[in-house]
């Protein structure tokens, strides 16, 4: 990792040239909340946005998407390309791309998925800094900072960013795009100076040590059945969840029932559904068990493979839920031993 | 031989219908795949005696109504209601409450002749058994060729079952409750792909109750949010008068 400093009033053109040889894609307004686009015009780029209402796993797993087409006739695939033009996604947080990274583990470890992993290799990542929200709680996880999963970083210094160059690639799209300057001790103790006030920016610091043996051991804690009670089932958790990737696989036929598409769609564990079997059994029928599963999963089914709970604290869940269920109030609920009001 | 396919309307406004000549596109291609004997709306000739699959459209409103349905029933293998007429009651379905005569004599007048041997409006299924359905005010006509595509395939009917929401966040619409606005997308079956949500228009429920939903939390939590709940539960009747859960 090497570090440069770009005047902010150079990002559009950075942006700028990258739009010449890329697609780029980042945060712009969508009424007062923010979603990921493509950036036609360098000036819509919102670099100052809170959160967007999706995750970038929009951008390398779609909502819905195409597989692979198929003959009725002979059962024979006949499309199951991915197409994925080189871009680069501008002014992730760091919570984001701890999510892609998280997703990584998912999509192109055990089994690579041939869908994610062209739209990923094709991705370069300009990451930056962000500031605490109310409903952030990435500090609980570690994931309000990142060390790899990006290609360059811009830390907000006020009128210059402090750039993190992770990649080779990266330093070339600096290289070739923006003029930057190079690092001065002042630069470093500033970029400090930002980093701790960062850090005390978090309203509460959430207690989850031994959050695992908690979990086992309120197995059988009401918590659940109150939760349960409250939780609408609509799914909105995971849909707008960056480490959320489940999927439902769908056949459709055409119209002219000649051919037919393979689709898959984004799933959620708080469907009745998910977890309905062939003859009509469901092991998760009711909503306390399904919100129960979504924690376990989460907070230690995945841990238990991975080493890191399948969360990165960006309060999206919470924002989405009328109910208001949110990993933060599991935590503490199960802290305490109870929701409480 | 293509399956023989009638199309009935019965107490409705006939847009379901009016929807299906939209196929635009694959009409061509769905028309091919079957033999088309009657459809009410946009043929001439009359319902023939036999054929196998039958497209109902319409709320049940008179004696008539039910005797063409159990005809129906006896000689269709396949019975598909569309729209939220002929599968949850529908706006013809307000009339369900109250005293039916009256209803009649506000619009008509005294001694109405209209609609001889009426009664109280009820949705298809409480008369004869639906294979298939297809909620919706009007339907949506993707979800209508994969119906009607798993009705020829002999698969079982097979309705999503969650509320709106999950969809309509993939659409990334900002919710209405964060603007203090009722939707009835967090009650309503999804399948329409948050289609009015995505266009600024709360959900008025036109697919009828999710399975999945939890009416007592969500009125719960929106009286909680200062939402007259009473208010939500009118307006989820306009389309689902008959659904006991909303009648209290």
């Amino acid at each position: 990792m090497f570090f440069r400093i770009m005047d902010k009033s150079r990002v559009l053109d950075l942006v700028a040239g990258l739009s010449q040889d890329f697609e780029v894609l980042g945060p712009v307004s969508k009424g007062d909340a923010f979603v990921y686009q493509r950036i036609d015009d360098p000036a819509d780029l919102r670099l100052d946005y809170d959160t967007t209402l999706l995750p970038p796993k929009k951008l390398f797993f779609p909502p819905e998407e195409q597989m692979m087409r198929f003959r009725v006739a002979d059962n024979e695939v006949v499309d199951d390309e991915v197409y994925a033009a080189p871009r680069v996604i501008f002014g992730l947080h760091p919570c984001d791309i701890n999510g892609l990274l998280l997703m990584d583990n998912v999509f192109l470890r055990d089994y690579v998925d041939p869908y994610y992993k062209a739209r990923r290799d094709s991705t370069l990542i300009v990451g930056v800094s962000c500031t605490p929200q109310e409903s952030c709680f990435c500090n609980a996880w570690n994931t309000d900072e990142v060390h790899w999963g990006f290609d360059i970083f811009l830390t907000d210094l006020g009128d210059r960013y402090f750039v993190s160059v992770r990649s080779v690639k990266g330093a070339e799209l600096l290289d070739d795009h923006v003029e930057t300057r190079p690092i001065t001790d002042a630069d470093t103790a500033e970029f400090q100076r930002v980093a701790r006030e960062f850090e005390a920016g978090f309203s509460d610091e959430l207690n989850t040590s031994q959050l695992p043996l908690l979990l086992d051991a309120k197995f059988e804690s009401p918590i659940w059945d109150e939760l349960g009670e409250r939780c609408l089932s609509c799914g909105a958790c995971s849909m707008v969840c960056p480490t959320c990737y489940c999927f439902d696989v769908i056949d459709r036929l055409e119209p002219d029932q000649k051919t037919g598409v393979r689709i898959r769609k984004w799933d959620s564990c708080q469907f009745t559904e998910f977890a309905s079997v062939a003859h009509g059994q469901n092991f998760r029928e009711s909503r306390a068990s399904r919100v129960k599963y979504r924690y376990y999963h989460k907070q230690w089914g995945y841990l238990s493979k991975f080493e890191r709970v399948l969360c990165v604290g960006c309060g999206r869940c919470a924002r989405a839920c009328l109910a208001g269920i949110s990993p933060r109030e599991v935590v503490t609920a199960l802290e305490a031993g109870g929701v409480g009001e | 031989m293509a399956p023989r396919v009638v199309v009935i309307g019965l107490a409705s406004d006939f847009g379901c219908q009016v929807q299906m000549t939209n196929i635009e596109d694959d009409l061509l291609d769905v028309l091919g795949l079957i033999d088309l004997q009657y459809w009410q709306l946009a043929s001439s000739g009359h319902m023939p005696d036999s054929y196998d699959v039958a497209i109902v459209e319409g709320a049940v409103t008179t004696l008539e109504h039910i005797a063409t349905l159990e005809r129906v029933r006896a000689t269709a293998s396949a019975v598909i209601a569309i729209g939220a007429c002929a599968v949850t009651g529908g706006i013809p379905a307000l009339a369900s409450h109250g005293r039916l005569e009256e209803r009649y004599s506000l619009v008509y007048g005294d001694g109405p002749s209209v609609a001889p041997g009426r009664i109280k409006p009820q949705a298809v299924d409480s008369v004869i058994d639906v294979d298939y359905r297809i909620p919706g005010c009007p339907i949506d006509m993707g979800e209508f060729v994969q119906v009607l595509s798993r009705a020829l395939q002999g698969l079982s009917d097979h309705l999503p079952q969650e509320p709106l929401c999950a969809i309509c966040k993939t659409k990334e619409n900002v919710c209405f409750y964060e603007r203090g606005e009722v939707c009835l997308g967090v009650l309503t079956r999804t399948g329409c792909d948050a289609r009015c949500v995505s266009l600024g228009r709360p959900c008025t429920g036109c697919r009828g109750l999710a399975e999945d939903a939890n009416l007592e939390s969500a009125l719960r939590l929106l009286d909680e949010r200062g939402i007259d709940t009473s208010d939500v539960l009118v307006r989820a009747r306009l389309y689902n008068t008959l659904e006991e859960a909303f009648t209290r």
